[in-house]
């Protein structure tokens, strides 16, 4: 007989660990040796109690027991075991007699996994215990999945369930939940659970329609797979996914259901995040620009389809930009907060829509859409999706502006915000999001230009001056905000002694990567009233950059600001003056205006009780463009004015024009008789200013000595070119004749 | 090498059946090459274990202990035939039958057997034996 070895399932495994207990010697010797001889590694026990004792510190793969034995028997020993920690499900053979009826039903009642009977048939042993060891494998590997199948559905909040309908009478048919099942829906191990009592679970407001979907998933025995919101009797709210798939008998009837239970609160939590993350304004919590545009596209849709109209409100908050810089960011996001709570009452602002439930819910949904949106910056927008005409949009925007015109108190401090409200109207004002936020934004415009503090309806007529024109402005208005704006220097120089005695700022805007020169955007910006702003702003740059001067190289003259007369109507100047000074912590004095003949004369009468409020000051005001404009010799003389520019179109002409000598030569005398400071502008070339210096002007300006340049630049200037004295019109001043003396003195200091 | 039965020997059963040689050779296919001494090992403990179970039955049958009886014969009965010694275990298997039914002392013919055969069968195993 060739013993072949048992046949395990993995050949280089080790050979399986058996206990066997028999009391007489001489079987336990040679059913050891039997079953060794086919691989199996056998340690002996000669009886229950040395049996057990072996147990305590060793497992077997698989027990064989002699049934009869004296002191603790086969049955005795199997059930001392079974209780054993370790020991509940290990193979455990029990031998037993062929006449034994008894002895076989006691084996089970103990706990036996299998009886064989004795006999030396030791080959057909070796295949039982072969059957056993890999039935005992199966049921281990069993044991592990369910466990990691348990824990892999606890990690995913997880529970498996089964439903079967019920009999023609039954109600709710029957309903088991797997422990995880029960634990997903707040329920503990031992609980009741049925459908009838898991809906009283849901939402009330979601009960019915979630009972709606269960009848017609059920009807069509289709497919279940929805999100439902419960509640558990703590009182804790989650949301349950609920898929199921039906199951049919051999009839084809749905029987019932299969499926899963899972907690998917996290994620969705984490996906509302998300979605509230993509669309809503994180510092207003209003909708953004994204998702203020689909709502639109929406409003119109609908309108479209049911034909009423709906309208657009582009609001944009007056002076914002001025609050941002005084009171610093912080308060300016404290302003937008509040700005954004109080648009928010002006309109049925919802929160309601979810993507892509619209079409479901109602032909009044889109009503839903009413919102106010923050699209960046100061700028909002509002949508009134559904309107019966244009005074339903005027009366919201005069609410707006109402309300706006509260004061707002921020960083402790009372500030006064108005609005300027642009309106479009679908579809009388344009037939897409991209042609109605444009215009709403041409009719916000022009309310900015026309004095700001109200609301404009678009009309063709706005969008009639150019659009070209149009988008400048709306660009220039925007430049302030976003810092596209810079000035640029021109210094001033005394040629007698070659050093600088000032500069003009000059303004340039940084548009993209194209730098526009002033001639391309002052005169819009004062058609368009942005002048004023612009000047504002040009003021406060100024009175900056003379204090990093100050700072950086002990500059202690003026910086020039042209302004343009309509400013200096404004009650705001002087106090806006001395809001920059304070600020910057200079000297009035080192701010100076420059406005030019023409306006001056223009608006002499509006303009006189500025200009004396800037004499107290110490703000000094030079007349620009001298000698182009018919200015009152008479009145010349009341003016608190300390300055004349001669224009360059004199200065160009000296040497050339006999003329241009004796227009130079009239201005400094008069400048000298009313005890003026006179210089001379556009000196571009050193004939020119020799002439000029000659008549017996000393102070110039122009390309000859430096084109106006950045401020960076400008110091670099002084330090390469004035103070090594290089420049050319350096050596040629000093060689000049020192008979003329200036009119009045230039700053003490030389650069 | 088997023990060639003694026919002068009055005896109830057949002499050749004393140890059944096909048993014998089940035993050495336990370890066919020696190197164990399993049928060695085997067959003096069977000699040791039938020396005393026998005398336990005897003291069981003069004391009246059907109980020790019973598990003398029991325990007997399965080693026996193990080695070979299949009409001693029959003889154990008719006594631990009777037993559930008749009183020990109605078994006296029985026991007697028992100790007769065993007393051969223990023969026959010391003739197996190296000295």
């Amino acid at each position: 007989m060739s013993n072949a070895r048992p046949t395990p399932d993995d050949p280089t495994a080790k050979p399986p660990e058996v206990l066997l207990v028999d009391d007489d010697e001489v079987n336990l010797l040679l059913t050891a040796a039997a079953l060794r001889e086919r691989g199996f590694n056998i340690t002996e026990s000669n009886g229950g109690e040395q049996a057990l004792k072996l147990l305590a510190d060793w497992s077997p793969d698989l027990i064989v027991l002699d049934a009869m034995m004296p002191g603790l028997d086969g049955f005795a020993t199997c059930q001392r075991l079974r209780t054993m920690h370790g020991y509940e499900n290990v193979p455990v053979l029990m031998l037993t007699g062929l006449d034994d009826d008894a002895s076989i039903t006691r084996a089970y009642q103990a706990g036996a996994t299998d009886f064989f009977v004795k006999a030396n048939q030791w080959s057909l042993l070796a295949g039982r215990l072969q059957y056993l060891l890999r039935a005992s494998r199966t049921r281990l590997e069993l044991e592990r999945s369910q466990a990691r199948l348990a824990r892999a559905q606890d990690l995913a909040r997880m529970g498996s369930f089964d439903w079967r309908r019920a009999g023609p009478q039954g109600s709710g048919g029957t309903l088991l939940l797997s422990s995880q099942g029960l634990r997903v829906l707040g329920h503990g191990v031992g609980d009741t659970v049925t459908v009838r009592s898991i809906l009283r679970q849901v939402k009330r407001s979601e009960r019915a329609s979630v009972m709606r979907l269960l009848q017609s998933v059920m009807l069509h025995s289709s497919v279940l797979a929805t999100d439902v919101p419960v509640f558990f009797r703590d009182g804790r709210h989650r949301i349950i996914h609920v898929e199921a798939e039906p199951e049919f008998n051999e009839h084809g009837h749905g029987i019932g259901y299969t499926g899963i239970v899972q907690d998917v609160t996290d994620r969705r939590v984490a996906e509302d995040r998300i979605r509230h993350l993509a669309n809503y304004d994180s510092l207003t919590g209003l909708p953004n620009r994204r998702h203020l545009v689909w709502r639109m596209e929406r409003a119109i849709d609908h309108a479209r389809r049911l034909g009423h109209p709906c309208a657009f409100l582009m609001i944009d908050l007056d002076r914002f930009k001025l609050i941002n810089d005084t009171l610093g960011h912080a308060a300016g996001d404290e302003l937008l907060m509040e700005v954004a709570q109080r648009l928010r009452a002006c309109v049925r602002h919802s929160e309601q829509v979810m993507e892509n439930s619209l079409e479901a819910v109602g032909s009044r949904a889109h009503r839903s859409l009413e919102a106010v949106g923050r699209l960046g910056g100061d700028e909002f927008i509002a949508l009134l999706p559904e309107i019966s005409d244009e005074r339903d949009a005027q009366r919201v925007a005069d609410r707006i502006l109402e309300v706006m015109r509260a004061p707002v108190l921020v960083g402790g401090q009372e500030c006064f915000v108005t609005a300027s409200v642009g309106i479009a109207i679908f579809p009388r004002d344009g037939n897409s999001v991209a042609d109605l936020m444009r215009n709403s934004d041409v009719a916000m415009f022009s309310v900015k230009s026309g004095g700001k503090d109200a609301s404009a309806l678009y009309s063709p007529q706005l969008a009639g001056r150019g659009r070209e024109k149009l988008e400048l402005e709306s660009a220039l208005h925007k430049a302030i905000e976003r810092d596209e704006l810079v000035l640029h220097y021109q210094p001033m120089v005394d040629v007698r002694s070659a050093r600088m005695v000032g500069a003009e700022a000059l303004m340039r805007w940084q548009r993209g990567n194209a730098l526009v020169p002033p001639g391309d955007f002052i005169p819009l910006a004062e058609e368009s009233g942005l002048i004023v702003p612009l000047s504002e702003w040009a003021l406060r740059e100024a009175a900056r950059q003379a204090r990093i001067w100050k700072n950086s190289f002990g500059f202690d003259d003026a910086i020039s600001v042209n302004l343009p007369s309509r400013v200096f109507e404004r009650g705001q100047l002087v106090d806006q003056l001395h809001r920059n000074a304070m600020q910057y912590g200079i000297p009035h004095r080192m701010v100076r205006l420059e406005i030019t003949e023409t306006g001056l004369m223009k608006e002499l009468q509006s303009v006189i009780p500025s200009l004396l409020q800037l004499k107290d000051i110490n703000v000094d005001v030079a007349i620009d463009d001298f000698g182009t404009g018919y200015s009152s010799l008479a009145y010349l003389t009341t003016l608190p004015i300390s300055e004349l520019k001669i224009d360059r179109s004199f200065v160009r002409d000296l040497g050339v024009t006999p003329q241009s000598s004796g227009i130079v030569t009239a201005i400094i005398a008069v400048a000298r008789s009313l005890n003026l400071r006179v210089i001379g502008e556009g000196v571009e070339s050193l004939r020119q200013m020799e002439v000029l210096h000659r008549l017996g002007c000393s102070l110039m300006q122009g390309f000859l000595f430096s084109r106006p340049i950045p401020p960076d630049d400008l110091e670099r200037w002084l330090e390469q070119t004035v103070l090594p004295r290089r420049a050319p019109w350096i050596g040629q001043a000093a060689e000049l004749e020192l008979g003329t003396v200036p009119v009045r003195a230039a700053g003490s200091r030389s650069y | 090498m088997l023990a060639m039965p003694d026919l002068s020997q009055p005896s109830p059963r057949p002499a050749a059946a004393v140890l059944d040689a096909a048993s014998l050779q089940r035993l050495h296919e336990l370890d066919p090459q020696g190197t164990n001494r399993v049928v060695e090992r085997v067959l003096r403990t069977f000699e040791g274990s039938l020396q005393r179970l026998l005398a336990q039955a005897a003291q069981a049958a003069v004391a009246g202990d059907a109980e020790a009886a019973r598990h003398a014969v029991h325990t007997l009965k399965s080693s026996s035939a193990s080695v070979g010694a299949l009409a001693l275990s029959r003889c154990c298997s008719d006594i631990e039958q009777q037993l559930r039914t008749q009183p020990l002392a109605a078994l006296q013919g029985l026991l007697d057997e028992l100790q007769h055969e065993g007393q051969r069968v223990l023969q026959a195993v010391r003739d197996q034996l190296p000295d």
